[in-house]
């Protein structure tokens, strides 16, 4: 058996021993994620229009994430509306700020990968980092989307006729206890992975100018950047569509 | 943490105050090249030329197209000179790209011949870009978030400044004990992170340990899954930008890229418990620890799912590269997505043994003393 295989077959009974039925749930959310992003690198390979495939790919992994990882109805279909309209407000910040900054592609410290493939391929790779930028902050907006809908849901269980502005309040103030560690989260899941980039520019004394200025590491820099605006944004945002529901069941009430 | 409370909502004047601010940051940014040893240039004038299509041996069809740049010199002895350069260009952009009117590009500059200077593009001038969008996320974080969105930014900025000074400890170590370094920042990284958002408390150390706990058990079982399967199937020569010791830097990279997520869910767990402790004291150690695996099993499918598509959706440059030169699906996943894999399956499993390392050491912690 391959490392792969018996490092899935650790983290599966890991999870149902831990979750139940929950954890079961969960490792299915995470293969049929892990398919829609092969095909969706599969089908760009094949030439398809890179940004509708990402965004068609990109509402069934929110709806994946979201509508697997919970159970209860009012959670998950708050989680999942709010995450879309973030997600649009994400997209329309996204197409514009990566055609400013060009960084897609490749970079000089990637010349040796290269070595031997075509680069004429005809492919925008422009669109190919819109998707990349796209997917990676996916999780992180459909996480807050959950913890938010999650917390208000809790809060309306228990007072059902509660205030709109004292509702929107709450939310605000799940959000001060989720922001910082899911910032963390973010920081860490990108920095760590670039360690070995990071130890190059160290080593080949970049100086700060051009890190600044530097293909990957602009990429980068975006990417996580537009994370955290996608995570902040998420957390007005589901509260607000939080409250359009519950105004709504209370006027079919009445 | 929250505790104080704004009287009242944003002023107009205060979200005028940051518009202004922002733009000035970025006018100042467009206007910095002064401050750049290396010449930077800005295009004033366009002339494309004709477009040859090309197509390679995967009969990929493409084309390249040549420039002709004017450019006006911005900084150095040679400012203000106007200079023509020439750039070519594909239609996939993959190392090159088309330059419009206005952009600002780093020039590498020589004396030709006829000592008249001559300059090539070396790379395009990106700060401000930086700049805008940090000045927008910081921004709405402030305005949204108050004084925790303060702490967030606060215990972010510190973690990068430590990180690069490990970066630079570690380079100046010659890199021989890459894993021993990151792993003392992974615990220095937690410990500061835990203290900043809970102060110097019980719960804060609860958490510590949690983390710590989740984290060394996910190493040490990756490493035993390493030896007994012998790495088949893992190319660690195919990692990106580094030359040394690549799989002590992977385990370093997976390491510190799990650890946040790590900490996310333990401080969950533990904050939940100790309210819930505060709430109905009576609940037995038993019960605590089933409540702390019930809050913890519904955010860890989210969690990993964080980590998984930031590790995959960075693959996705190269893996198009690949397709599209003809490689087969399962050459192209060994070859550029499969450590993402492997870094993902073990930030799951890290993650999913803080479940129970966080409600067991809650538990016991708030019921010292008493018997389960």
């Amino acid at each position: 058996m391959n490392t792969i295989s018996v490092l899935i077959l650790i983290l599966f009974i890991l999870m149902l021993l831990v979750g139940g039925k929950q954890g079961l749930k969960s490792f299915l959310s995470l293969a049929i994620n892990f398919s829609v992003i092969f095909m969706t690198v599969v089908l760009i390979g094949l030439d398809f229009p890179i940004i509708g495939v990402t965004l068609l790919n990109a509402t069934i992994i929110l709806a994946v994430t979201i509508y697997l990882g919970d159970d209860d109805p009012v959670t998950t279909e708050t989680a999942f509306y709010g995450s879309m309209l973030v997600m649009v407000v994400i997209v329309i910040l996204i197409i514009p700020v990566e055609h400013w900054a060009t960084v897609q592609g490749f970079g000089n410290e990637n010349t040796e990968d290269l070595e031997g493939l075509s680069l004429l391929v005809g492919i925008k790779f422009l669109d190919v980092s819109i998707a990349t930028t796209i997917l990676s902050s996916l999780g992180a907006i459909a996480e807050a989307a959950m913890a938010i809908s999650a917390g208000l849901g809790e809060i309306l269980t228990q007072n059902p006729d509660i205030a709109a502005q004292q509702l929107f309040k709450d939310g605000m103030g799940i959000g001060k206890q989720i922001i910082g560690t899911t910032f963390n989260t973010l920081f860490f899941g990108f920095f760590g992975g670039f360690l070995g980039l990071f130890i190059w520019f160290e080593r080949l004394s970049y100086t700060f100018g051009e890190l600044l200025n530097n293909k990957i590491f602009v990429s980068e820099l975006l990417m996580i950047l537009i994370s955290f605006i996608g995570v902040i944004l998420t957390i007005p945002i589901t509260t607000w569509v939080m409250r359009i529901k519950v105004s709504r069941k209370s006027r079919v009430r009445k | 943490m929250s505790k104080i409370k704004p009287k009242h909502q944003v002023s107009w004047i205060t979200i005028l105050l940051v518009l202004i601010l922002g733009g000035v940051l970025c006018f100042l940014t467009q206007h910095d090249a002064l401050l750049y040893k290396a010449p930077v240039a800005q295009v004033t004038h366009v002339t494309d030329q004709k477009r040859i299509s090309q197509v390679d041996n995967f009969h990929n069809h493409d084309f390249e197209q040549q420039q002709i740049l004017t450019v006006r010199i911005l900084n150095g002895k040679n400012r203000g000179k106007v200079l023509r350069v020439q750039n070519t260009f594909s239609a996939s952009n993959a190392m090159d790209q088309p330059y419009r009117k206005n952009q600002q590009v780093f020039l590498h500059l020589q004396r030709g011949s006829k000592k008249q200077l001559q300059g090539t593009i070396t790379d395009m001038k990106r700060d401000t870009v930086i700049v805008f969008l940090s000045w927008l996320a910081i921004s709405l974080l402030l305005l949204t978030m108050k004084f925790s969105g303060f702490m967030a930014l606060m215990s972010v900025l510190l973690n990068g400044v430590l990180f690069f000074l490990a970066i630079k400890l570690d380079v100046y170590l010659q890199a021989t004990n890459v894993l021993t370094i990151f792993s003392v920042l992974a615990f220095v990284f937690a410990g500061l992170t835990l203290f900043l958002v809970l102060g110097k408390t019980k719960q804060m150390l609860v958490t510590f340990g949690a983390t710590i706990l989740g984290t060394v058990g996910s190493v040490v079982i990756t490493l035993i899954v390493f030896a007994v399967t012998h790495e088949q199937g893992l190319h660690f020569e195919t990692m990106e930008y580094v030359t040394q010791n690549p799989e002590t830097v992977f385990l370093a990279e997976t390491i510190l890229g799990s650890l946040g997520a790590v900490m996310d869910e333990s401080t969950d767990i533990i904050s939940s418990l100790f309210a819930l402790h505060r709430e109905t004291p009576n609940l037995t150690r038993w019960q605590l620890f089933r409540s702390g695996r019930e809050i913890g099993k519904s955010i860890m499918g989210p969690l990993i799912n964080v980590l998984f598509l930031i590790f995959m959706a960075d693959t996705f440059g190269m893996m198009v590269l690949y397709l599209r030169n003809g490689n087969s699906w399962a050459y192209s996943f060994t070859m550029n997505m499969s450590l993402g894999m492997v870094q993902s399956l073990v930030s799951g499993i890290g993650i999913v043994l803080a479940i129970p390392a966080a409600s067991w050491f809650a538990s016991s912690i708030l019921k010292r003393g008493d018997r389960a």
